[in-house]
């Protein structure tokens, strides 16, 4: 099984939509949709909202990393809209190029270290919406976070 | 109440029973599913070591991370007790004027009773992760470290939320309950001056904290309000990410079974903050001592400070699924719990906890910290036997009967001899037994006692000659307390079985006990009596191949605790090591020996792991047996989940030991096998006499037994 077949595998076990497109793909359904809140360097995009109590609807950003060992995505979102829309939006959608595509955890440990040196850090690794299996131990999802994440996957190699 | 009404009451509670039973089953699956295509020996070994320092590799990493973060102006308060802890966390709350707290959830705050600190100061912390936000609402603490409310169910939830909100609320709909917390809680991120998070690693080459969490709850408690407290105990400080990474892998697959949480976020203090006057976030880190430095530099209790805070040793505890962590556990929980109670509480609020252990050394094999938690349990139950007393009568028995060897065994013919009144032979198999015993607790009265043999093994040993049996070939086998009393057969089996393939087989002069009753009773000054006694009676290694047992616990006992208790005296530390390599269970012996058997008759057979021979010996027939008698095998459910004997537990918990033998009944039921197949006199004793007790027509056999009955050597 490759990087790609195994981030796959491991996202879908947690209930992500997973989508490989092409550059031209992603652009038609930047055309479509609307987000809430965007951040997709790559693509010039941003789209800046300070989310509140009442959250917003959906969140947009592009990743640092996916790492294939979990199916995890990485975000660094040290900037605070960033960090609100991740955590308050009702649906999260992420891009990540493949060329972002790790194997294992430890291959973002030099990253960590980087973002973490000078004042103040915050990367997310996120797989998946957020849950919880506290009431008799039934799976719910979005107790707190996202209720729904999609996870673009850019065949950019 | 005293430790037993609180386990009475625990174990009437169905909804516990049911909740916990169902977690166990399900987490096993889950856990095996997480580590699939993993080596887990050598990722628990990469944890254990890279948390193996003493207390000034620890103060190095955490001048370290101090020095980090200090530079970009963030706080650091060096609590020594909880009580500094909690006034420090007070105080902060205090100068900000904030009336809220919101907290994710922390284990180490439930350790310095944050909580009931802060309310006791006007201060209203709020729980945001769910399960912990139903314990404060129901005003009680958590069950499980990772499932905190796992003892409830949804119609109870249902209850507290509907008290608290005043809504009405389906006490079927969970969905509908997690939507309710979400509503409440996220104007409490919104409302609070400060917000709280624990700390699941705490990386010392950039003062960085790592949080492992599935609900999201932490990531908003330390994003929203202005302030962020962090308190974090000194032992989960590591080097740098590529540690802190080793952890995260093993932390949720251990705990829940998961490959990861949603969420694992890293953070670095003072990050931008627009609630913050300066726009950027005050950034507070408590570091708790509360007893911990001391034993960085104990040569044993440092282990317990390896603990990644998982909560597997209390998912895979048999005991702890009987009776939860209310009873199994203080303010920690499970086998972990048992241990931190005795190094951070003090040994008095854990003398009564530490003796539901069974030693059945489960966590031991599942901790992915390596902890040997089980050993720890068991020398800390020696420290308490000592220091506070033990059962007297027990102690009568140890001193004067089990340590004495020559009255144990006048006292035990006697009995064999007069005890004709009250033996009778049981219907479903034929096996003699004790049909009523007199004054026996009826708590007690749940498996039937088998009846002491007429003739001890070294008395038959001898009068039927087989010390005649000469050969170049040569075992030395200890028979033990089992076999030589109750047991004779399935020694005399393994004898004949082992001529038959021309080994002799020499016994020790005189039948001494291996001393594990008192061990496990936490009694080592007759421990020591009674490991001396058959480490003398015991003959030395030279000229034997093997010292075979048929019972793991005496055999475990010999290459581990006799080490243990023969430290100050160097010969017998010689002897008990060279002896304690040899030690073999008989199964391993046969497969080693390349011994040959076609099977006899044809019946389903099932097989229970003894879990000393797994977990001890490192051993286990199943395949062995399965191999041998093809498709009449059938396999048992947990065949390595303890039977609930524990020796003399299984008189002191009687209930706990019955809970726990129901549950090996069921699957024995359930594989539907006429004959169960073990190797150990003690699960043989147990598992045979719940089976009599309840009029179930499943046999048990000794391995040596079934081979005797069942098997002929080609």
């Amino acid at each position: 099984m490759n990087d790609l077949e195994r981030f796959i595998e491991k996202s879908e076990l947690v209930g992500s939509e997973n989508l490989v497109l092409s550059n031209d793909e992603f652009s038609m359904i930047l055309k479509k949709e609307r987000f809430d809140y965007v951040d997709v360097p790559s693509f010039n995009l941003k789209k800046d909202i300070r989310a509140g109590e009442e959250g917003i609807g959906t969140a947009l950003v592009e990743v640092d990393y996916g790492i294939a060992e979990t199916g995890t995505v990485v975000v660094d979102s040290c900037e605070e809209n960033k960090r609100l829309a991740t955590c308050l939006a009702e649906k999260l959608l992420v891009v990540m190029p493949l060329s972002k595509l790790v194997s294992t955890l430890n291959h973002v440990a030099d990253f960590l270290e980087e973002r973490t040196t000078d004042m103040g850090g915050y990367v997310a690794f996120i797989t998946g919406a957020s849950r919880t299996a506290d009431i008799e131990r039934v799976l719910t999802v979005g107790v707190h976070g996202p209720k729904e994440m999609t996870v673009y996957i850019l065949n950019d190699l | 109440m005293k430790i037993h009404d609180q386990i009475n009451e625990k174990l009437k509670d169905e909804v516990l029973y049911k909740n916990l039973k169902n977690f166990a089953t399900a987490y096993k699956a889950s856990k095996e599913n997480a580590y699939k295509g993993l080596d887990f020996e050598s990722l628990r070994t990469r944890v254990h070591d890279l948390k193996d320092r003493d207390l000034n590799k620890v103060m190095q990493q955490f001048n370290q991370f101090r020095e980090n973060v200090e530079k970009h102006g963030c706080k650091v308060f060096q609590a020594k007790t909880g009580e500094d802890a909690c006034k420090y966390i007070a105080d902060v709350m205090k100068k900000h004027n904030a009336k809220y707290m919101v907290k994710s959830k922390s284990m180490t705050s439930e350790e310095i009773l944050l909580n009931h600190h802060l309310e006791k100061e006007g201060l209203q912390p709020i729980e945001t992760d769910l399960g912990e936000w139903i314990l404060q609402l129901a005003n009680e603490h958590p069950s499980h470290m990772v499932m905190p409310a796992i003892h409830k169910t949804r119609q109870q939830v249902a209850k507290i939320f509907a008290d608290y909100t005043g809504e009405e609320v389906d006490p079927d709909d969970i969905k509908a309950m997690v939507e309710i917390a979400r509503r409440f809680l996220r104007d409490s991120y919104f409302k609070s001056g400060v917000g709280m998070t624990g700390a699941n690693v705490a990386v010392a080459s950039t003062g960085t904290i790592g949080l492992v969490t599935n609900e999201g709850n932490a990531r908003l408690s330390s994003t929203v309000p202005p302030v962020h407290i962090v308190l974090v105990g000194y032992e989960k400080l590591c080097d740098d990410f590529n540690q802190a990474l080793d952890i995260v892998r093993v932390l949720p697959k251990s705990a829940t079974g998961q490959t990861i949480t949603s969420y694992t976020t890293w953070i670095k203090g003072r990050t931008p903050s627009y609630k913050n006057e300066e726009g950027i976030k005050e950034t507070h880190y408590v570091f708790l001592d509360n007893g911990r430095l001391a034993f960085f530099e104990h040569p044993k209790f440092k282990e317990a400070l390896k603990c990644v805070r998982c909560g597997s040793c209390a998912n895979i505890c048999p005991a702890y699924e009987m009776v939860g962590g209310h009873v199994y556990g203080d303010r920690y929980i499970g086998s972990i719990g048992l241990i931190l109670t005795a190094l951070y509480q003090g040994d008095e609020a854990a003398k009564d906890i530490l003796k539901m252990c069974i030693g059945c050394r489960a966590c031991s094999f599942n901790c992915p910290s390596g902890i040997d938690l089980q050993t720890l349990i068991s020398d800390l139950k020696l420290v308490v036997g000592k220091k506070y007393g033990i059962n007297p009568v027990k102690k009568k028995v140890f001193k004067n009967l089990v340590a004495k060897p020559d009255r144990m065994k006048s006292v035990l013919s006697m009995g064999a001899n007069f005890q004709f009144p009250l033996t009778k032979t049981c219907k479903t198999n034929d096996e003699k037994i004790i049909g009523t015993v007199p004054m026996l607790p009826k708590e007690m009265d749940f498996r039937k006692f088998p009846a002491l043999a007429s003739k001890t093994f070294s008395k038959r040993f001898y009068k039927d000659g087989y010390d005649q049996f000469t050969s170049d070939r040569k075992v030395f086998f200890y028979p033990g307390c089992a076999v030589e009393y109750f047991y004779p057969e399935m020694g005399l089996a393994m004898v004949k079985l082992l001529q038959k393939s021309g080994i002799q087989v020499d016994i020790p002069k005189k039948a001494a006990c291996c001393g594990i009753p008192a061990i496990a009773s936490g009694d080592p000054d007759n421990a020591k009596t009674m490991i001396f006694n058959t480490l003398d009676n015991l003959q030395g290694p030279k000229d034997y191949e093997a010292l075979l047992v048929l019972c793991p616990t005496c055999g475990g006992a010999i290459k581990h605790e006799f080490l243990d208790f023969t430290k100050e005296d160097p010969n017998r530390y010689k002897k008990a090591s060279m002896l304690g390599d040899m030690v073999t269970p008989i199964g391993k012996f046969l497969e080693e020996n390349n011994i040959k058997f076609k099977v006899k008759g044809n019946m389903k057979v099932t097989y229970h792991t003894p879990c000393h021979d797994s977990r001890s010996l490192d051993y286990s027939a199943e395949s062995f047996l399965s191999n041998l008698i093809g498709k009449q095998f059938v396999p048992l459910t947990d065949s390595n989940v303890c039977c609930g004997f524990g020796g003399t537990y299984s008189l002191d918990f009687a209930r706990i030991s019955n809970g726990i033998l129901d549950k090996k009944i069921e699957n024995i039921q359930a594989s539907q096998a006429e004959l169960l197949v073990t190797d150990c006199p003690g699960c043989v004793m147990q598992i045979n006499g719940g089976l009599m007790h309840k009029k179930v027509p499943v046999k048990v056999l000794h391995l040596t037994e079934f081979i005797e009955n069942y098997l002929e050597i080609v």
